[in-house]
């Protein structure tokens, strides 16, 4: 790793348990949340209740997965909710014309492609900083919703109407393959692919030096144009397979539904305590991320909090998170 | 332009510096001609005549950019300073919302109005005190507190929309102030020109005055172009850039109540979106997000353009989903115009 977070490293995984909770006071403070709800809330602690955690982590982990290495090499992808949609109708309108697997499969290309489109479009206008990537994503997240839009005319597609078999579908909302759902074993696999990627290949490498320091990584030839189409594929590709996940659940398809999982996205990775400015990260932390986040609305649900306070502890958290994490790079570099 | 930046000397790259000013306004202004013009070969025919033309329509378009406007403004000095302000849209939905609240409560007009601004003071200081004062990344901390203010909003309102229940309130946006001075009133454009444009044409005036004529003005400029010289240059570049906040916060609010005042109502959602619509028009304009670059006026030709856009695809009624295309041409208008500001910045990088 390089130098810069090495220091961070060196501090923070052999350090005490007070380091610990310094450096993550998000991941106490959700923890304890969650030990104070299961005391004074009993529906907290039963099994269906832990079933609709998982059930809720479901779409947003692949969402999440695919920001990760994209927010590791200090940038940013605003148009995940535009891909979403987009694959939504795209697949659930295709399975009557060419069947169900190939449908997810189109589905998949279409998210695959949109994530090319992005990395060639930042790739070829030469943008470097994670504002520039912000605002093209943003420009692109309104195509796609637009392409969504006037593919299915606004109309909701539903998946339900179907004349042929949508057997895919319903094993992926609630299928097993022996103790753990299909989705689960979904996220699983993806998750392990991206940890190899991360820790065991050199484009691994890459996302994480290109993070740390743009110029420094393309002097040492670091090849930062692969990268960013890496980065940018399996964003988009992840954000199909969330669709796919997401159609199966709601047995529908909206051509606008794919619009909270951006925001919800960059904060379960943020949560995670990947940072933001690049360089430092991790898809085990992303994980974690996912599952506090779920596990903050799922608390803040059952202690009855209405949904805009929820919306509200959201973006306190998100500017606590990155505050902080500000504090600390300030108080390593000394 | 390439070619200007690669001859040192200070001079030489003062001119490179106005031909990519010129090259930032030119490309919005070539591309509202090029509008104008469509919608001018359109009315040709008679399929596709229509009113874009009309008066009233140049009343509407004036009115919808306005509000976006004054946000712009604000957005502007605050992006030539180096910085980015995403809350402006759930700033302005909350201000309007609190406006109206404050105002079916019995509290007085131009007391729920301070008592909005000072609201967007403060949230404007909050964002100045993390972004500046502790140097964290502003675009997703201004992201965070537009979160945390539409919530508010919403739990203020349970996300429905309020109507304001004091006769009035209305005439501060909406009355066509001209349209009763006698020799004025009867001018054919001026006449029916509301309050609001007047305000949108105060604030313009003010940010390009400020931005050209005060050496805060010069200041947020070489802040913007190199902070670190400007530290040199006896700037003081925190309490500088902490005041694009709060003036950012300021007029995300007077925009707010505006907004408030032209519809009568207040909505806790009506700010999604208008961030990034606003920052994406200002720097379509021609302002750089990189900072050191930009202005008053390229910002309002960037926001007109926006706006002349989706009146002109509204106006031609291709078909039956022409809201979506609208959309998707906003979308693609935005990413190239930022495609080809950060590709100019890869040449002159690549020059240099």
């Amino acid at each position: 790793m390089s130098a810069a977070t090495a220091p961070v490293e060196g501090r923070s995984i052999p350090g005490t348990i007070g380091n610990f909770l310094r450096d993550n006071p998000i991941y106490v403070a959700i923890v304890g949340l969650v030990v104070v709800t299961s005391i004074v809330e009993p529906r907290f602690l039963t099994p269906s209740n832990f079933n609709n955690i998982i059930l809720s982590a479901g779409v947003l982990i692949f969402a999440a997965l695919g920001m990760t290495f994209v927010i590791m090499a200090g940038f940013l992808d605003l148009s995940i909710g535009g891909i979403i949609s987009l694959v939504a109708v795209v697949t659930v309108t295709m399975i009557d014309q060419v069947g169900q697997g190939p449908a997810i499969l189109i589905g998949l290309t279409v998210g695959l492609i949109c994530g090319l489109i992005n990395s060639g479009l930042i790739l070829s206008s030469g943008a470097l900083t994670q504002a520039e990537s912000l605002f093209i994503t943003f420009g692109m997240s309104l195509v796609y919703g637009a392409v969504a839009l006037m593919y299915v005319q606004g109309a909701t597609q539903f998946l339900t109407y179907s004349e042929t078999d949508i057997s895919i579908f319903n094993a992926i909302n609630s299928g097993k393959i022996g103790p753990i759902s299909v989705f689960t074993a979904m996220a699983i696999v993806a998750t392990v692919i991206l940890l190899i990627i991360e820790r065991r290949t050199y484009m691994g490498r890459a996302v994480v030096l290109t993070g740390g320091n743009k110029t420094a990584a393309r002097l040492a030839g670091v090849p930062i144009s692969r990268t960013i189409v890496m980065i940018y594929a399996i964003s988009g590709l992840l954000s199909a397979v969330g669709a796919v996940v997401l159609v199966s659940r709601v047995t529908l398809a909206d051509p606008t539904m794919g619009t909270p999982y951006m925001t919800q996205a960059i904060l379960a990775v943020v949560i995670g305590g990947t940072a933001l400015t690049g360089g430092r990260g991790s898809v085990l932390w992303t994980v974690i991320g996912v599952f506090l986040l779920v596990l903050l609305n799922n608390c803040l649900n059952l202690l009855g909090v209405s949904s805009y306070v929820q919306f509200m502890v959201w973006g306190v958290i998100l500017i606590i998170v990155i505050w902080l994490d500000t504090v600390k790079q300030a108080r390593v570099r000394g | 332009m390439s070619a200007n930046t690669g001859i040192a000397g200070s001079a030489n790259s003062r001119v490179a510096g106005t031909a990519t000013r010129l090259a930032g306004l030119q490309r919005a202004f070539i591309a509202i001609v090029v509008v104008v013009l469509v919608m001018a070969v359109a009315n040709l025919f008679p399929e596709t005549s229509n009113n874009f033309f009309s008066e009233a329509n140049f009343i509407n378009v004036l009115t919808s950019a306005s509000i976006f406007l004054i946000l712009a403004m604000g957005e502007t000095v605050v992006l030539i300073a180096g910085g980015v302000d995403l809350s402006i849209g759930g700033m302005m939905a909350l201000s309007g919302v609190v406006t109206i609240l404050l105002l079916n409560a019995g509290v007085p007009i131009p007391i729920a109005i301070v008592i909005a601004l000072i609201l967007g003071l403060a949230v404007g200081s909050i964002n100045a005190f993390i972004s500046v004062y502790q140097r964290a990344e502003p675009f997703i901390i201004t992201i965070g507190m537009g979160i945390v203010l539409t919530g508010a909003g919403q739990q203020l309102t349970n996300a429905r929309p309020v109507s304001s229940q004091v006769p009035g309130f209305a005439d501060l946006a909406n009355l066509k102030i001209l349209g009763s001075v006698p020799v004025l009133g009867s001018v054919p454009v001026l006449g029916s020109v509301p309050v609001l444009v007047f305000v949108m044409l105060a604030v313009l005036a003010t940010i390009y005055f400020v931005l050209r004529n005060t050496s805060f003005g010069r200041n947020v400029y070489a802040i913007g172009g190199d902070p670190e010289v400007a530290k040199y240059s006896g700037i003081n570049v925190r309490r500088t850039k902490a005041a694009t906040y709060l003036i950012c916060g300021l007029l995300a609010a007077l925009g707010g109540v505006m907004l408030a005042s032209q519809l009568n109502s207040a909505s806790s959602i009506a700010g999604e979106d208008t961030a990034l619509y606003v920052v994406c028009a200002v720097v379509v304009g021609g302002t750089s997000v990189a900072g050191g670059v930009g202005g008053a006026i390229k910002s309002t030709i960037g926001l007109l353009l926006l706006g002349l856009l989706t009146n002109g695809f509204n106006m031609l009624k291709i078909d039956s989903y022409v809201s979506y295309l609208s959309t998707l041409f906003l979308g693609l208008v935005i990413v190239s115009i930022l495609w080809l500001d950060s590709y100019g910045r890869k040449r002159r990088r690549e020059t240099v």
